[in-house]
């Protein structure tokens, strides 16, 4: 089997998570609490489908298809706007300080892909193509940047992620940071390249499906007991304290 | 180069991921630990330090204060690490149908997101005097907002019948 044939069975397989993943969030009535999330899934599960019917068509299929994607992009940012007010609706003082770091690191992340926008030139002799891929480059950084804040905020706050939550960020940032490197290395390389990296963006996307998939179906975590540390452990630590400070 | 950068965020964002679901993992099994505030509030104390400062040779006192220093993180972190627990239960209590239930959760949810970014200061000010033992940054403000959340957390405790015996001894 051919890298191309490869990823359009991939694409099919991914179309049926698609699916599965549609049934689960009717289920779940997600659209209640991640309205964004569910039009994000939505968008793309209509891309797949429209995009692999017209795949025959080159010329409306070049356009349909950065059309998607540039919808996915934005829908992309929403979902990440969705995570971060989820995380933080139960901690006000927080929020202020958290979106204050959003904002800065989202400044530094467009100078950045100024940077790379500069840097790349996408509208020189290449075509539209590289300008588009190149376009979808600088979103990209900016996308996963935001996500990566988002975690590295959580964990310095110790904020509690509920699973269904989690498993989105989760599998949101495998495909976005997989559609990154994928971009980054497309102006790189050949057509012969473009076929494996075809595969490993099906592979990625289809990846953050069943991470969406069983994170939706599985039950919240309990919440684990709270225990009473050992009498001892406490002892031989203020012991050890009480030493130090007597040196 | 640029491109080497972006991979590199790309790859960084895919080991982020992979910690964070570990983390998660982890922390399901965590328990709130024990912490002595008195011996948190003596390493603190600058008196202590001062006399230290007084009979103890300069390269000699630099290494004490980081072992105190040391000492004292591990005390930050652990208060750090209760109050995020304690933030998951007030999360839990805050969607209670008992309004005092929900109301106490509120309030202690709020002071132990305080606490943790008042830990996080710590931490940051802790760094800057094991770096440079000189400095005198004392986080003080941290006992006094730990012993508030500890007796919030037994007022909740005493309203939740089924919390009230091990977390407010705990912390």
């Amino acid at each position: 089997m051919d890298l191309k044939s490869l990823s359009q069975y991939l694409w099919v397989v991914g179309i049926g998570f698609q699916a599965i993943l549609g049934i689960v969030l009717l289920c779940r009535k997600a659209w209640k609490t991640f309205p964004l999330f569910v039009s994000y899934f939505t968008v793309g599960l209509a891309s797949s489908v429209f995009i692999y019917a017209f795949r025959q068509h080159k010329a409306f299929y070049f356009y349909s298809y950065w059309l998607m994607e540039a919808l996915g992009v934005a829908l992309g940012f929403a979902v990440v706007y969705e995570v971060f007010s989820n995380l933080f609706s139960a901690h006000t003082a927080l929020r202020r300080l958290a979106t204050v770091v959003f904002k800065c690191v989202l400044a530094l992340l467009l100078c950045i892909g100024l940077i790379v926008l500069i840097k790349h030139s996408p509208l020189d002799a290449r075509g539209v193509a590289s300008a588009v891929v190149v376009v979808e480059e600088v979103a990209r950084i900016i996308e996963v940047g935001m996500l990566m804040c988002l975690f590295v905020l959580s964990s310095a706050f110790g904020l509690h992620w509920r699973q269904q939550i989690f498993g989105i960020a989760v599998g949101l940032g495998i495909f976005i940071a997989v559609e990154l490197i994928a971009v980054t290395v497309w102006g790189m390389t050949g057509k012969a390249a473009h076929d494996a990296l075809n595969v490993v963006r099906v592979l990625g996307f289809n990846t953050s499906l069943l991470i969406w998939i069983s994170y939706l179906l599985a039950p919240e975590r309990a919440a684990s007991t709270v225990e009473l540390p050992e009498q001892s452990q406490l002892e031989q630590w203020n012991q050890a304290v009480m030493e130090l400070i007597r040196q | 180069m640029i491109t080497l950068i972006v991979i590199a965020l790309a790859l960084g964002a895919i080991g982020l991921l992979f910690v964070a679901v570990r983390a998660r993992k982890k922390r399901a099994t965590q328990t709130v630990r024990p912490i002595d505030l008195k011996a948190f509030r003596t390493l603190m104390d600058r008196e202590d330090e001062f006399f230290l400062k007084q009979r103890l040779p300069r390269s000699q006192f630099a290494r004490l204060k980081r072992q105190r220093i040391a000492v004292t993180m591990r005390y930050v972190g652990r208060i750090a690490s209760n109050a995020s627990l304690v933030m998951g239960l007030g999360e839990a209590a805050r969607t209670s149908s008992d309004l005092e239930v929900a109301r106490t959760a509120a309030q202690i949810l709020e002071l132990a997101s305080q606490l943790r970014l008042q830990c996080l200061l710590a931490l940051g000010k802790l760094s800057l005097e094991f770096a440079v033992p000189s400095l005198q940054l004392t986080p003080a403000v941290l006992a006094p907002e730990y012993q508030k959340l500890r007796e919030n957390v037994a007022h909740l405790g005493k309203l939740q019948a089924q919390n009230a015996a091990p977390l407010p001894v705990a912390i």
